[in-house]
């Protein structure tokens, strides 16, 4: 799966988050979250992991989280992704 | 509950709304989104909130209705909606409650600051260093003045041009005739301001000649964003600036940079404007000439490089607009 265009998912709600991806040369991911100082690096690993399974190689990921649990991000990130597939 | 952007027709309840809680209706934005509450049609708003490019504005929230899913509805619209619109940063200005000093507090969303400063690594450079801050509109002798006087008492002297496009000179032009017209300055690194200076963000009121409390509010966001974000970065110790005999918002800034930059690290040096034939230069004199199609003797009031842009092909649509308009940076 590749990164084709702009797309979202989510909200800013409390215990959510919301996903932007859109193409770019590399992949880049930018975290923001209201647990970061803890949790950042278990968010990173659930991000990189969906993007292994999908197969993603490049694109600019971002995630505004407000304390999400795994399956959230899970959900989020691949909803974001079909978004971003080309037709 | 319903999120509903807003029309025409809602506008008046939403003003109300919005001033019961105690703000300012601002008429200028995007998107208004509202959330009602109630299922069908008819329910009382609870909460507003504006877009206005990449600043999130007029969030108002009716208080029993704070700490609900409210604001989190009103933000999720307006955050999809200005990422739809191609901002990957967006802002908001907030009373400093929660912050540590100062009359307002600017928040960021996306990394933007921490990006723009990434792009301009490689510029950095060890020493003691100035900076200038400029719109250059377009860049005039007394510009050069500025500038070789202050490269002359630093390691590197860094000119950010301001990035804000609302002057008749489009962004990539003053930056170019900047860079052009520094050229030969060997320690002048030209670069833009992004959003980080005298721009919408920062400084929304400079644009509008605005003599409220307010712009001075502004102004000392954005001197205070530079000295702690920005100057630290570059090394630099020292920000020049040109004295200011015309224009009351510009003096204002002035003042405000001597108040508050010693304090922060930053040293506040202002320089005398250079004359020509007794009367400061300055580019709405400039302006003024191209008004008038009045290009004999320019070479007084500008350096080469920009004459020769004034008497340019790529020069006539610029002339063309500053004879049909009007406005302070027209």
């Amino acid at each position: 799966m590749s990164i084709a265009r702009k797309a979202q998912a989510g909200t800013m709600q409390s215990s959510d988050l919301m996903v932007f991806v859109e193409p770019a040369g590399e992949l880049v991911i930018e975290i923001e979250s209201t647990v970061k100082r803890q949790f950042e690096h278990l968010i990173r690993t659930k991000v990189e992991e969906v993007l292994r399974a999908e197969g993603v190689k490049s694109g600019r990921v971002r995630l505004n989280d407000r304390g999400a649990l795994d399956y959230a991000i899970q959900a989020r990130l691949e909803t974001a992704l079909a978004r971003a597939e080309a037709e | 509950m319903r999120v509903e952007v807003l029309g025409a027709r809602d506008l008046d309840q939403a003003r109300a709304f919005v001033e019961a809680q105690g703000l300012a209706f601002e008429p200028d934005f995007d998107d208004l989104v509202g959330v009602f509450s109630g299922v069908t049609g008819g329910g009382q708003l609870a909460g507003v909130g504006a877009r206005r490019g990449d600043v999130l504005k007029t969030i108002a929230v009716a208080p029993s209705r704070q700490g609900t899913y409210v604001l989190g509805a009103i933000v999720t619209q307006l955050v999809a909606r200005g990422f739809a619109a191609g901002h990957r940063s967006l802002f908001v200005f907030t009373t400093p409650a929660h912050a540590s000093h100062g009359r307002t507090a600017l928040l960021e969303s996306g990394r933007g600051l921490a990006r723009w400063l990434d792009a301009h690594r490689e510029l950095v450079r060890q020493g003691s260093n100035g900076a200038v801050v400029v719109n250059c509109n377009p860049f005039t002798l007394g510009h050069r003045h500025l500038v070789e006087e202050a490269a002359r008492g630093v390691d590197t002297l860094y000119v950010l041009v301001v990035s804000e496009d609302r002057s008749v000179f489009p962004f990539e032009v003053r930056l170019r005739l900047v860079s052009e017209g520094t050229r030969d300055l060997p320690n002048v690194r030209v670069l833009d301001t992004g959003r980080y200076a005298v721009s919408a963000i920062t400084f929304p009121d400079y644009f509008l000649k605005s003599t409220e409390d307010v712009a001075l509010v502004q102004m000392e966001l954005d001197v205070t964003l530079f000295a702690r974000r920005i100057a630290p970065f570059f090394g630099v110790r020292q920000r020049f600036f040109g004295s200011e005999p015309y224009c009351e918002t510009t003096r204002r800034y002035n003042e405000t940079m001597h108040r508050l930059l010693p304090a922060l690290g930053v040293e506040a040096v202002e320089l005398a404007r250079t004359a020509a034939g007794g009367e400061a230069i300055s580019a709405s004199g400039v302006r003024a000439r191209l008004r008038e199609n009045h290009l004999e003797g320019i070479e007084e009031l500008v350096p080469p490089t920009t004459a020769a842009f004034l008497r340019s092909q790529e020069a006539v649509a610029i002339r063309e607009r500053l004879r049909t308009s009007e406005g302070r940076h027209a």
